[in-house]
């Protein structure tokens, strides 16, 4: 088969079973690879009121077309399930090495259902799987996890691993693989925990055909001329994902103390100056000319990191202004496994109440050793503190009456880009399928952060394109990449014609799917909502200082939305839309 | 004056698209086990690298070979003679690089420098695979790469044993766990 290996890997923790099966051919035209085919077998698998720790939901794995060639950034991958975190649908990407290895094991996905009777992990040598013991294991980091995976199969081998906090469910629990690389939202790795599941190890030594090959070679070295190694990617070059951290304090909209301010006075000290003083090298994903990853080392502390989410939510939102303190909570987060996005958010609402006298964490803004120490008592349930903050925002708020000061939208922590200094970024987030989330519709570039009208439509295309991006699956950080390049390589990959309109219709159907299960799941427009503190609290400073997002506002942005995506008032995709993307209901 | 491959590991991002193309160009299909060129990643420790032949002056390859098969060229590439080669598989314990292996027609192959136009080197964005004329400091570079040498193992083997040494050297102070 071309670009495709044809096949998937079923794995059935319960019994103890793996099998192989075709891949569901007939669903490649509409739903493509990676998130598309992986929200469709996710569907067809798992009903919409499956308890997420049930040994009934399933956990989908899936590489994208791409994967395993040389079209750059196509390394990534994804996951799909039912997030304990948020009760929603979720789909959770990946770089680094382990979706082409698994495309040359032979493999375009796994799935994974039931809950095994003790800690195991799975195994695969190209044709040969199995599902092993993992007990002694158990509490293991995730750097640890996958020294002891690769001595056990091979120093080439690439792995998937939950540390301590997946192994005791935390609902924010992340996989991590090549060390620094993360399935970070949503809380996969509380549901790898939730099937005794440690880790997934893989070894391919087969490859990846395509129709064309001369073609193809051609066409991607254009497109990565042309489109990727442009001033707009090259960015990612240069600074990496730091660079962030100056243009948000520009713009006023930078995560700071609890998300009560807007700039950091000392953002200096986090941002893209500060990295490279700390850098040893440049670090990639497979396939990636770009090598956006900026390896540091302070004071014997390094990781590769950190990103601009952790800058700002674990250092700016903490009021950490300390490179060092940053990289060290980073790496025991990576370690542990925890999403740093939640659990900045969590820690910082912690610091909040502490300092706001409402209930004594003992964590203080910008005093880094219980800062630290507080992230090992998370992910091992060591303390009440520690316990308390696993909870989560939501629970967190609800436990100490304090949704005044928590942002989140549907469980899920916000990301570090403040609505109330461009709407956009609130509708984004409100309307995501798994809870606020800055990778489905990104907005700060605009030129006006609050046309309620505009910044509408830009978030439903920026929904869709991103729906069929990460079904191919190219990085977030090819910024320019559009259904024109992307059927022209796929026409070469296959030897077929592709077309960017069915490129386009398949984004739509994709998103309008996940929709659909999340309707079925329970959830309604009234979901679709922001925080208490973005309608109300002004932001404290710069130049959004003052600013809320009303609620009438949002409301009126909201039903512009649905609109604009043929949905109803109560934000139900209609018939006619159904009909026109060839969607039945579930 | 003759172009050399050079690796600087301490440029080297671990991408591997050097190993895709090479895989893609030799083979015609993506499948980077059987690239000519390798990178060994060592992902916690940030670092990367990219192992070449080195086209030796006096290659152990070469003398292994009982069918002559093995020669070097005018250009100093040492290249297989897929007519001569009878599979017998001598010069691949016989490189202390892991440089040359069987293929599945049972033919030894190994790097050819793509003759003359390398395309790992046209694929590496951090420039960490070159293809130029060194200069002297060059030449102590390669020189000093070439005296990691590993007597057993298999070429996969081999060559992960070569890179954890310049890991040590890279990051000494993590490089314990490699």
């Amino acid at each position: 088969m071309n670009l495709y290996a044809g096949q998937v890997l079923r794995v059935d923790l319960s019994k103890g079973e793996l099998s192989k099966e075709p891949l569901r051919e007939e669903w490649l035209k509409d739903y493509w690879g990676c998130w598309g085919l992986a929200v469709k077998y996710f569907c067809e698998l798992v009903p919409p009121t499956t308890a997420p720790f049930s040994p009934a939901n399933a956990l989908v794995i899936m590489t994208g077309p791409l994967a395993g060639t040389l079209a750059p950034t196509s390394s990534r991958f994804c996951l799909v399930s039912k997030s304990a975190h948020t009760g929603t649908i979720f789909e959770s990407n990946m770089g680094g090495a382990f979706g082409p290895e698994l495309k040359f094991a032979g493999y375009d996905g796994i799935i994974i259902t039931g809950r095994a009777d003790s800690l195991v992990y799975i195994r695969i040598k190209d044709g040969e799987v199995g599902l092993e013991e993992a007990s002694a294991m158990t509490g293991q980091g995730i750097f640890e996890t996958e020294a002891l995976l690769k001595e056990a199969l091979s120093p080439e081998a690439k792995v998937l691993a939950i540390g301590p906090a997946g192994e005791n469910m935390i609902t924010f629990a992340c996989v991590g693989s090549e060390a620094y690389r993360q399935m970070g939202r949503g809380g996969a790795g509380a549901i790898f925990g939730s099937k005794n599941l440690k880790g997934i190890v893989c070894r391919g030594t087969g490859g990846v055909r395509v129709a064309d090959l001369e073609a193809f070679r051609r066409k991607e070295a254009h497109w990565t001329q042309t489109s990727l190694l442009t001033e707009d990617n090259l960015w990612a070059k240069s600074d990496g994902t730091s660079i962030l951290v100056d243009v948000t304090n520009e713009m006023g909209l930078h995560p700071t103390r609890n998300f009560s301010l807007g700039v950091n006075e000392d953002h200096a000290a986090l941002g893209p100056e500060a990295v490279r003083q700390a850098k040893l090298a440049d670090r990639a994903c497979a396939s990636c000319p770009l090598g956006c990853g900026k390896f540091t080392h302070i004071n014997g502390a390094e990781v590769e990191g950190p990103e601009y989410e952790t800058l700002s939510l674990t250092g700016s939102n903490c009021q950490m202004n300390q490179l060092e303190q940053v990289i060290r909570f980073n790496r025991l987060c990576d370690d542990l496994g925890l999403d740093t996005i939640s659990t900045g958010n969590i820690v910082a609402l912690a610091m909040d109440l502490t300092e706001s006298g409402r209930h004594d964490f003992n964590l203080r803004f910008g005093q880094p050793e219980d800062y630290l120490a507080v992230v090992t008592e998370i992910a091992t349930l060591s303390t009440a503190r520690g316990k308390d903050l696993a909870l989560g925002t939501k629970k967190l708020a609800e436990k100490y009456d304090a949704q005044d000061l928590s942002t989140e939208i549907k469980g899920s922590e916000f990301p570090a880009y403040d609505p109330r200094g461009d709407y956009g970024m609130g509708l984004a987030y409100a309307t995501s399928e798994r809870g606020a989330c800055h990778l489905r519709a990104f907005t700060i570039f605009t030129s006006d952060h609050f046309n309620i009208e505009a910044l509408a439509q830009d978030v439903v295309n920026g929904q869709n394109l991103n729906a069929i991006k990460w079904s191919m699956c190219f990085c977030d950080f090819w910024g320019t990449v559009n259904t024109v390049i992307m059927a022209d390589l796929l026409t070469a990959g296959l030897g077929r014609p592709v077309a960017p309109e069915e490129l386009n219709r398949a984004g739509e159907r994709i998103w309008n799917l996940a929709r659909l299960y999340n309707l079925k799941a329970g959830f309604t427009a009234a979901d679709d909502r922001l925080p208490r503190k973005i309608m109300e609290q002004k932001l404290g400073n710069g130049p959004n200082e003052g600013r809320v997002f009303r609620k009438e506002d949002f409301e009126r942005m909201l039903q512009i939305y649905y609109r604009l995506r043929g949905w109803d008032a109560k934000g139900a995709p209609t018939k006619g839309k159904l009909a026109e993307l060839g969607l039945q209901p579930l | 004056m003759v172009k050399h491959l050079l690796a600087f590991p301490d440029l080297c991002t671990g991408c591997n698209r050097c190993a895709y193309v090479c895989s893609a160009v030799k083979e015609g299909l993506f499948i980077p086990l059987r690239a000519r060129v390798h990178v060994q990643n060592f992902p916690l420790h940030g670092y990367s690298v990219p192992c070449i032949c080195f086209q030796c002056p006096k290659p152990e390859c070469l003398e292994a070979c009982p069918e002559k098969a093995i020669y070097k060229n005018d250009e100093e590439i040492v290249l297989v003679d897929k007519e001569k080669c009878n599979g017998c598989g001598e010069c691949v314990p016989a490189c202390p690089y892991g440089m040359i292996d069987l293929g599945p027609d049972n033919l030894a192959y190994k790097c050819d420098y793509c003759g003359g136009e390398p395309a790992c080197v046209q694929e590496c964005a951090p420039g960490a695979i070159v293809f130029i004329e060194p200069e002297r400091e060059q030449k102590k570079i390669k020189a000093l790469q070439m005296k990691h040498r590993v007597a057993s193992g298999t070429p996969e083997e081999k060559r992960r044993a070569r890179a954890e040494v310049f890991l040590k050297e890279a990051r000494p102070a993590r490089a314990a766990s490699a």
